[in-house]
């Protein structure tokens, strides 16, 4: 109890006096970045959160590095792989240990990265950091395993494809891209799901790519030291041989129309409208993500004027919501709603575009440009109120610059960003030909007349 | 486990928010005047707010289904009588916090953090919200449509594993005051009127029912005015509302919810006479663990029917109610009952394997009673609940949360409480917990999926369902599929029934 007492003591040091002062730094924590000669970087994050240690391993490869055709959902089939034991420990193996240790070990996919992660006592650091480098490192499970795991896949699937929003984020990426890999989800088409029993041998192929230093961040936060987190991984990681793959992927061209695609629902369900518009990707430099991101919230969010015409006065929309991920390439700015009517989908895509539209024009109020920074700075203190906490919300970023300094120069941007930066960034970017529009209504409750009926295109 | 990182943000916007770590000092009070409180102040720059009414669902009175839940929804996502719902989300903006509701059957729960340079002005809101309530016809109206929506819609149409589990729930307790959805049924939601939130409200939110859960580094004097201010409430009856056991007929049946779907969800479970404060807890939370710890590889059932077999994504096992399970490693804290099911959860199959996916479950599930637990799986897993209980606990929000349950429960600090408890338990005790809590001719099961009568006509039928593999299987695999396609599962006609989708939550 004393521990955390002492615990909070510390962490208070940093955060207290958030408001006032714009350049105090957002990721508060003092981190070392120690690289290994054959690539592999090693940040590490003392807190005084006690006795636990998030261990995070991030792999910059996700679907984005799907290049070939028939390969969708790989990394992410991938990543169930890296579960299926290794030369020193077997699956059952691997389980008893992480076990004994009563830790939370798990892994998740994305666009950009694939994150194996686990939460466990600070005295099992030692033990954890051989067992994750030897699956990293020397990777081993036989073809009828492969296969088996294929299935659980497909489970994975099949348990998301209840939802209509699996299908409608499947269909607007194939509209909006049609070169680039996001054009396909990180789960990726049934079709190739079905395939991967037969991709054994690309499977190994993928684990020689990828799976190599260069492309790995070790991420270790909680009751640890630099000295010991350093010493393991150097005695466990040291080895690991570096590659010379490089993913070559696809640059989409420039959108020259503005595209639609309808989806038929097979059962009951209120429609879905999604707006979405080519948008720019990730950067701690430039502005114009920073300032999109800042109109994400401020023209989309739960407090902006829309959401309480839509969701609160007119009462037309029970869902409505931006979504405007930090990638590595140019990611699509999309919101979506879910309206309680079908008669009323029309109106509410015309009041979404409206307001794209508005915001090219016109310059957000500085007041609620203020209070949308005060928000983003006090919800990210917010959400790191844990060793786990922290590392999770390191990891996308450690994906995309391998440093947690990104986090303080985007916060640094967004304090930096105007009015006149945000109306800028939305003129250039919400233009009809950027733009692609997925609605998804039950089969034959549809509202008449809405472009989207034309098919997928 | 093994997941990928697209989360809907509808399904997201369905959660309610749970919150943020560090307990030092749990002090309780039960003196009519004012509140009971859990008070857990410490050096966080956060401070944590869960203020517990004993109220929920299972206090709806008849025909007024859902009651409890829209009086929770009307005051965290509606006006007051000063501010509008937009000048409360305009206030709270700024400060990045919001309030939220969770409502079960015993408990309902207000929750939010801020930022400790917020405290003055999100305090200032949220007592509003509960002690000065708008109650107004739009938010009503708002509020009462997504009620309905949530349940016609989201559940029943978009997410067949929580329709499965819920459903279970509702069987297994109907005609009890726990048998129906947390959220209401669409009957008497459709009926509900504002008079009827204006009644519950006066009824149940009182200080007998409240406890005032709070940690972080709130000021020393913080506590005793929240304390003050919600003296305001009526002083209302002390809360002892224990429910009884529900009474269910021997004999296994199951429901089939059809609906066009492409997998085939299963849900199981039967009452235990065991919470919490029980003494067989910690061992039937270690059971429920080795069998299937909810989201890890390491469970039996996973073990057998993922790992060595491909059938789905994960099965898992349960003995306290578990909501939102498919979004979260951790449950939610403040889910007390005093009547909790065992419950084990097949994620979905492909509908031709689904046969065999129920009796390999049923074949592992009456292994485990029969043979009971090994000397080797039984220290795997003490050990492995040990140290994970530091893991349910790593937040502020979490630790305050488990707090308020102890008090609940009677049981000591959460995390000293299992520690202790499990070093006190041995193989036999947990074995003889088994036999006693767990050999039930009562099991209820629900399956959903497109085809059920042929589902039906073959479980009748005690139809073999051999399963086919994509690779070869070791033989001591082969060896067990042969018993499992011909597992008999001992169902009469009656105990059988199909049920559209369109019948639930009516």
């Amino acid at each position: 109890m004393r521990f955390l007492l002492l615990a909070s003591l510390a962490l208070c040091l940093p955060l207290v006096g958030l408001a006032q002062t714009t350049q105090r730094k957002l990721f508060p924590y003092d981190y070392a970045i120690d690289d290994l000669p054959n690539g592999l970087r090693l940040i590490t994050v003392p807190t005084d959160y006690p006795n636990l240690v998030a261990l995070y391993v991030v792999v910059q490869t996700g679907s984005r590095n799907e290049v070939e055709p028939g390969k969708s959902g790989f990394a992410h089939f991938f990543e169930h792989m890296m579960f299926r034991g290794s030369e020193n420990y077997t699956s059952d193996q691997r389980d008893t240990i992480m076990k004994r240790a009563g830790a939370e070990a798990n892994a998740y996919t994305a666009d950009d990265r694939t994150v194996y992660h686990q939460t466990f006592s600070k005295e099992d650091l030692g033990e954890m950091m051989k067992l994750e480098a030897d699956r990293f490192m020397r990777l081993k499970y036989s073809s009828e395993d492969y296969k088996t795991e294929a299935l659980a896949v497909q489970g994975e699937y099949d348990k998301n494809s209840a939802n209509p929003i699996s299908k409608l984020y499947e269909v607007l990426r194939e509209t909006a891209f049609k070169k680039h890999t996001y054009s396909h989800t990180t789960m990726g088409y049934l079709k190739d799901i079905k395939d991967m029993p037969n991709q054994y041998e690309y499977s190994l192929e993928f684990y020689k790519r990828f799976y190599r230093p260069e492309y790995a961040t070790i991420v270790v936060v909680g009751d640890v030291t630099r000295d010991r987190a350093l010493a393991l991984t150097k005695q466990h990681w040291g080895d690991w041989k570096r590659g010379n793959y490089a993913s070559q992927i696809p640059t989409e061209p420039p959108q020259t129309e503005a595209r639609t695609a309808h989806i038929d629902w097979p059962s009951p369900t209120l429609p879905y409208v999604a707006v979405a518009f080519r948008g720019p990707a990730y950067s701690d430099e430039k502005k114009d993500k920073a300032a999109l991101d800042l109109l994400a919230s401020i023209a989309f969010g739960d407090n902006s004027e829309l959401y309480q015409r839509l969701v609160l006065k007119e009462q037309k929309v029970d869902f409505l919501g931006p979504d405007f991920a930090d990638q590595i390439d140019p990611e699509l700015f999309i919101v979506l709603a879910r309206v309680k009517d079908p008669k009323d989908v029309d109106y509410v895509r015309d009041q979404m575009l409206a307001t794209f539209q508005r915001f090219t024009t016109e310059a957000v109020n500085p007041a609620k440009l203020d209070a949308t920074r005060s928000r983003t700075r006090y919800g990210s203190a917010m959400a790191m109120n844990s060793s786990t906490a922290i590392a999770y919300a390191l990891a996308p970023y450690i994906a995309l610059r391998r440093t947690p300094e990104t986090i303080n120069k985007l916060f640094d941007l967004y304090a930096s960003v105007t009015p006149e930066d945000i109306r800028a960034a939305a003129a250039q970017y919400f233009k009809d030909q950027n733009r692609t529009i997925i609605t998804l209504a039950t089969k034959a409750s549809t509202a008449t007349n809405s472009d989207g009926k034309e098919g997928r295109n | 486990m093994r997941r990928t990182l697209k989360i809907s943000l509808i399904t997201l916007s369905l959660l309610v928010p749970t919150i943020a770590h560090a307990n030092v000092q749990n002090t309780m009070s039960a003196k009519p005047a004012t509140p009971a409180s859990v008070l857990q102040p410490n050096r966080s720059p956060l401070v944590s707010f869960r203020i517990l009414f004993m109220t929920g669902a299972a206090s709806d009175p008849k025909g007024k289904e859902g009651v409890a839940a829209l009086t929770a929804a009307m005051l965290a996502e509606g006006g007051t009588r000063a501010l509008t719902k937009q000048q409360i989300d305009d206030a709270m903006y700024p400060m990045a916090s919001s309030f939220g509701a969770q409502v079960d059957k015993e408990m309902t729960v207000f929750n939010g953090t801020t930022h400790v340079e917020n405290l003055g002005r999100y305090y200032a809101l949220i007592s509003q919200m509960l002690l000065d309530p708008g109650f107004r016809e739009d938010d009503f109206a708002r509020l009462k449509t997504n009620a309905i929506n949530f349940l016609k819609v989201s559940l029943r149409e978009g997410n067949d594993e929580e329709l499965g589990k819920e459903y279970l729930y509702n069987i297994i307790y109907a005609g009890h005051p726990y048998g129906h959805h947390n959220t209401g049924t669409l009957g008497s939601l459709e009926r509900l009127t504002l008079n009827d939130v204006r009644a519950f409200y006066r009824d149940n939110y009182t200080r007998a029912n409240m406890v005032l859960g709070l940690a972080g580094g709130y000021p020393a004097d913080f506590a005793k005015r929240i304390e003050t201010d919600f003296a305001k409430l009526p002083v209302g009856k002390e809360a002892k509302a224990r429910f009884e056991q529900p009474k269910v007929n021997a004999g296994m049946r199951v429901e089939i919810i059809e609906r066009e779907t492409r997998a085939t969800a299963i849900s199981m479970g039967f009452p235990v006479s065991v919470t919490r404060a029980s003494k067989d807890w910690p061992a039937l939370a270690l059971v429920a663990s080795y069998i299937g710890q909810h989201r890890s590889s390491n469970g039996h059932l996973y073990q057998r029917l993922r790992e060595a077999r491909g059938l789905n994504y994960g099965d898992y096992a349960y003995v306290e109610y578990f909501p939102r399970g498919m979004f979260q490693f951790t449950p939610d804290p403040n889910l007390g009952r005093s009547s909790q099911i065992f419950q084990i959860w097949i994620r979905p199959v492909e509908p031709q394997n689904a046969h065999f996916a129920l009796r390999a479950a049923l074949y592992e599930y009456d292994k485990l009673v029969r043979d009971g637990m090994s000397k080797e799986t039984f220290e795997a897993t003490r050990e492995f609940l040990g140290k994970y209980s530091n893991i349910l606990t790593q937040t502020q929000g979490a630790q305050l949360g488990y707090a308020l349950d102890s008090r609940y429960y009677g049981i000591t600090d959460f995390n000293t409480y299992l520690r202790e408890q499990l070093a006190k338990l041995t193989l036999e005790d947990v074995n003889r917990a088994i036999r006693e809590h767990l050999k039930s001719d009562r099991m209820r099961i629900v399956m959903i999926t497109k085809d059920a009568p042929s589902l039906r006509n073959a479980l009748l039928a005690n139809e073999p369902s051999p399963i086919t593999y994509n690779s070869p299987k070791p033989k001591e695999i082969t060896d067990e599929d042969k018993v499992i396609q011909s597992y008999k599962i001992d169902l009469k006609p009656e105990a059988v029934t199909v049920v559209p989708v369109e019948r639930i939550f009516q």
